[in-house]
């Protein structure tokens, strides 16, 4: 067989092997196991109160932000990394330094980005909360 | 590798426009001092516009040049549609600094938004390739979007924001749909390389191409309000501060208008007027006829001038799809190019003043959340003489009343249509704007008539720099007017960019 | 024939998850059909031999964006009571077969009549073959190639990309952070 899906046939034996696994387990853990349910089981045990209320808090929205904030410098990462495995062919090409002065602006520009959140407090967690 | 340093002279409007962006969010977190004075932030974000200005203008008669190996093109309509831009931004940016003082919001972030997103304006404009269309398109609208909800008081600011960025999305998601039908019709992203896939279109690939090029006019019908897909113009335009809307209205549409000319005319050129399924002159038609009745009828009942101008601008957007319907003819397309840039200069100036003085007005009305209902102007021409003189004047040129910057684009636009064989459509158009006399008039009858119901002055806040973009407003409506010939190189020059 | 068997398994799998994103009432089980649906794109894309893209696919979306929505649903936390009763509009319906016509056109129409020389020549042989002679040391969709294409190829683009995330950067802070 020589198909170009050829190196992606470990992980197809891994995903089988782990499917057959998880489902595997479960259903006879759920199946073999004994279950007797009692008050005293479903109850706080030694581990703290009792729980009060929801447990679906409303999240504040500064989570939100961070998490935006995190897949921009991700994206940024995700252009980086192909442009750091291949800096070595861009030198024996004579391209190195205009790789590099390519991403040197690419990521300048993201640093204005950084210290812009950084001075604005965006990244502050300790910041009062309403802001 | 293709890139030339050289390439950046032919960005160079766009590359100024960044460092101002940069520059300004440094001046936000370095240069600030305790306190609310910010007075220099707007003079710098429109020293940066007057420079970008004066780079396009002065390369107006420069040779047209391929940058980065065709990724993009310095060339007339690139050039003129920069300066459109740059104007734009800087008569938005003095509009914005009383405005936003008055307001208490005035920051930094506000004019370096605005500069990026002039650069993704410049850069649109001058893009012939897909993907950079894209980027620049996503770099102007997210800039837009975040101006939208500037003032976060209230719930028509945080409406506006989310109704323009949902939808927009939705239509850069629909515009890259076609982008990649493109691709597999062409192979390459590069506009130059998709008219040769339509030239060479067989029976195969001949409906991918056509769908490639509705998909793509979908996506940018949405960003110039094109009915049918105008739904999100009203409460956007009503709901943004009035300074970015009048930027919105001018920029935007230039910047869009300038793209679709390129992507239908560059790409699709050959087939424009054909009759088989490329033919896309009649659908264009359809839609600019469809625009103009749309945006006028839907104009007169409003009350609110806000709102009346954000239906009168689906309605101009109806009058610029003329010129690119009078565009996809054969050769000559001298007139219809023209009288696309000619207008979209014309618009700009035009509608900025308006918005300018619905900014003045709003300023007041702001803290108390109501609307400019026409009674509010009620007054006007007693108590600013001046305001009310300007405001008149740019009604007149929105309507296409002569001696106004208005009616020489609308006449350059209609000659354009009737040239090109687009004779009912420009009677259609003749029509139309009369019709849409009556709601512009009823703005002057209101200001001059109606005796103000309030003692207190009917606008608020500090007024010289406002005063100083209005008047440039002003001038340049009366300028465009009689002596259009004056503005000549501006828009000969981007005949250039469709060559032939 | 792996390939036809993996393709109809991937497609349904992403269609399958993407109706589930918008029918189901629960945000968070919308949410956990994306992450299924972006897992099945991931696979078409090593169909494609795509395989760079294949893992930022993983690595980015089903990451990183999936984290920004989980937050959003739990930073809206909205209970069943308001979410709403279902509701079958005529518009609903005009929706999804307008939606469904359209797209089915442009595929029928469009792609189909287009790569029909290409599906007639077996695409997954083009497909191993493209892997094969694209550029010397560099088969189609390595990362060599990605690298080759993005950073030489696309300067300009890939500048402009660096702006976009910058102005991403401050419209997040200007309209999510109150105080400013």
């Amino acid at each position: 067989m020589d198909s170009y899906l050829t190196p992606y046939l470990p992980v197809l034996i891994l995903l089988v092997i782990a499917g057959v696994m998880c489902t595997a387990i479960s259903l006879l853990a759920g199946k073999l196991g004994p279950r007797r349910i009692t008050s005293v089981k479903e109850g706080a045990f030694e581990c703290g109160n009792p729980s009060t209320g929801d447990g679906h808090a409303r999240h504040s929205v500064r989570f939100y932000l961070v998490a935006l904030l995190f897949i921009v410098f991700d994206v940024e990462s995700v252009f980086v990394y192909p442009w750091g495995a291949m800096l070595h062919d861009f030198q024996a090409q004579h391209l190195g330094w205009f790789a590099f002065g390519e991403m040197m602006s690419f990521m300048a520009t993201l640093a204005l980005g950084l210290v812009y959140v950084w001075r604005k407090g965006a990244l502050n967690w300790s910041a009062d909360v309403n802001s | 590798m293709n890139f030339n340093p050289n390439d950046l002279v032919g960005i160079l409007p766009a590359v100024i426009l960044t460092l101002g962006g940069c520059a300004l969010m440094t001046t936000e977190v370095f240069l600030r001092k305790d306190g609310p004075d910010r007075r220099y932030q707007p003079f710098l974000a429109a020293v940066f516009g007057l420079i970008a200005l004066y780079v396009s203008l002065s390369q107006l008669g420069d040779p047209s040049a391929t940058l980065f190996a065709g990724a993009a093109v310095a060339d007339g309509i690139g050039r003129s549609i920069s300066a459109v831009v740059s104007g734009t931004l800087v008569l938005s940016v003095l509009l914005a600094a009383g405005y936003l003082e008055t307001l208490s919001a005035s920051r930094g972030e506000f004019y370096a938004l605005a500069l990026f997103s002039a650069a993704g304006m410049c850069l649109l404009s001058q893009a012939t390739d897909l993907i950079v269309v894209f980027i620049a398109l996503e770099v102007m609208s997210l800039a837009v979007y975040s101006l939208t909800a500037w003032l976060r008081k209230g719930t028509k600011p945080a409406e506006a924001a989310f109704k323009y960025f949902v939808l927009g999305s939705f239509a850069s998601a629909i515009f890259l749909y076609g982008a990649a039908l493109a691709f597999g019709a062409a192979g390459s992203t590069r506009i130059a390389d998709l008219a040769l896939a339509v030239r060479n279109a067989n029976a195969g690939s001949s409906m991918l191409v056509y769908a490639a090029g509705a998909l793509l006019t979908v996506g940018f019908a949405f960003k110039v309000a094109a009915f049918p897909f105008h739904m999100w113009v009203p409460d956007v335009y009503d709901g943004a501060p009035a300074p970015v809307t009048g930027f919105m209205a001018a920029g935007v549409k230039a910047a869009a208008f300038a793209t679709l000319a390129r992507i239908l005319i560059g790409g699709f050129g050959d087939v424009g007027a054909s009759m088989g399924p490329h033919g896309w002159q009649s659908l264009i038609v359809l839609l600019a006829g469809a625009t103009m009745l749309v945006g006028n009828v839907l104009a007169v009942p409003q009350r609110s001038v806000k709102r009346m101008l954000a239906y009168s601008s689906i309605a101009h957007a109806g009058y610029l799809l003329v010129s690119i319907a009078a565009m996809a003819g054969s050769e000559p397309r001298q007139d219809a190019v023209f009288g696309l840039v000619f207008y979209l200069a014309s618009y700009a100036a035009t509608v900025i003043g308006a918005f300018g003085i619905v900014a003045l007005i709003e300023r007041k009305l702001a803290p108390t959340g109501a609307s400019d209902d026409l009674t509010t102007w009620g007054g006007l021409a007693q108590k600013h003489p001046l305001l009310a003189a300007a405001m008149s004047l740019f009604m007149l040129s929105l309507a296409g009343v002569p001696p106004t910057a208005g009616f020489m684009g609308k006449l350059g636009i209609f000659r354009a249509a009737i040239e090109a064989g687009l004779v009912p459509l420009a009677i259609f158009g003749v029509l139309t704007s009369a019709a849409g006399l009556y709601y512009y008039l009823r703005v002057v009858v209101y200001i001059y008539m109606v005796p103000s119901t309030k003692p207190e002055p009917v606008v608020g806040g500090r007024m010289l720099t406002a005063g100083v973009a209005l008047a440039a407003c002003a001038v340049l409506v009366i300028w465009m007017g009689v002596q259009p010939g004056a503005f000549a190189t501006l828009t000969q020059s981007s005949l250039a960019g469709f060559g032939k | 024939m792996a390939e036809t068997i993996l393709f109809y398994i991937f497609a349904i799998g992403v269609l399958f998850a993407g109706a589930q994103v918008v029918l189901r009432r629960n945000p968070v089980h919308g949410a956990l059909s994306l992450v299924a649906c972006f897992f099945f794109l991931a696979g078409t894309y090593v169909l494609l031999a795509a395989h760079l893209i294949a893992i930022l696919q993983i690595m980015v979306y089903a990451g990183a964006v999936m984290v920004l929505f989980v937050f959003v649903i739990m930073l809206l936390n909205l209970k069943d009571e308001e979410l709403g009763t279902p509701r079958r509009t005529i518009w609903k319906g005009i929706g999804l077969v307008s939606v469904v016509g359209a797209t089915g056109a442009v595929a029928w129409r469009g792609l189909g009549s287009a790569y029909d020389s290409v599906l007639a020549h077996g695409a997954a042989t083009q497909l191993t073959d493209m892997a094969k002679h694209t550029l010397p040391g560099a088969p189609f969709g390595s990362l060599k190639a990605v690298a080759h294409a993005v950073y030489l190829n696309s300067v300009l683009p890939f500048e402009l990309t660096s702006l976009l995330l910058l102005v991403a950067v401050v419209g997040a802070v200007v309209v999510a952070k109150g105080k400013i």
